[in-house]
């Protein structure tokens, strides 16, 4: 909603075990980027953009924030 | 088998009431149903009747806001080309007639389908609910960009 760039897809993983395959996914929320960089865990806001810029290839070029509290999920 | 406890419906309708207030469009990809049969993949689509009775219960819980329409890709193969939407079911939420850019590809029911409703209600306002820096940070993508998260409903 906040880019027109942007489409996002929630996919039931169990449904579709040959995608799950596909992008090795063993824990959930798994995000993948184009389908081509992932991430794994449920991460705060500026962590979870900064993730999704640098999978889809954008240069980051400020400082990372300092964002120590990142859970990961894995079940 | 009734999916949806009469409960459900109700509280539904009631939140909708006081939290949608711009029109949902609501596009559910289907193949036909083969029920519980399991079929080899890629054949039938043993959730779709599942998922059609999660979008019909949207729709009315809020039938003067949300529309839904009912794509079956086995006859509609180019809509689905056009749209880019190639496993069912999937249900897209849009605010426009452009294709929906928020999609649930598989049922989305346990902790999935408060995510469904949460989207439906975030189109409806118009309300992100991002800081401005995601705002700020988002614009830079200038390609499409795909975000595919894989969920589970427990």
């Amino acid at each position: 909603m906040a880019s027109a760039q942007v489409r996002a897809l929630c996919v039931e993983a169990n449904e579709f075990p040959e995608l799950s395959n596909h992008f090795r996914v063993r824990g959930v929320p798994h995000t993948v980027i184009n389908r081509r960089a992932a991430f794994v865990g449920a991460l705060p806001e500026p962590d979870f953009v900064a993730a999704t810029l640098e999978g889809a290839g954008v240069n980051v070029d400020e400082e990372p924030g300092p964002h120590q509290d990142v859970p990961t999920s894995s079940r | 088998m009734a999916l949806i406890p009469d409960e459900t419906r109700q509280q539904l309708k009631e939140r909708f009431q006081t939290r949608l207030s711009g029109p949902v469009r609501l596009t559910l990809y289907t193949k036909p149903g083969s029920s519980r049969l399991v079929l080899p993949s890629g054949l039938g689509c043993p959730t779709c009747d599942d998922a059609r009775q999660i979008a019909e219960l949207i729709r009315d819980s809020a039938p003067d806001k949300v529309t839904l329409e009912i794509v079956d890709i086995s006859q509609d193969g180019a809509r689905a080309e056009i749209d880019e939407v190639f496993e069912v079911p999937t249900m897209a939420i849009a605010a426009d007639t452009n294709p929906g850019r928020i999609r649930f590809q598989g049922l989305p029911t346990g902790s999935e389908f408060p995510a469904l409703i949460d989207a439906v209600e975030r189109v409806s306002s118009g309300d992100h609910g991002l800081k401005p820096e995601t705002v700020t940070a988002l614009a830079k993508l200038t390609e499409p960009t795909e975000v595919m998260v894989f969920a589970t409903p427990t």
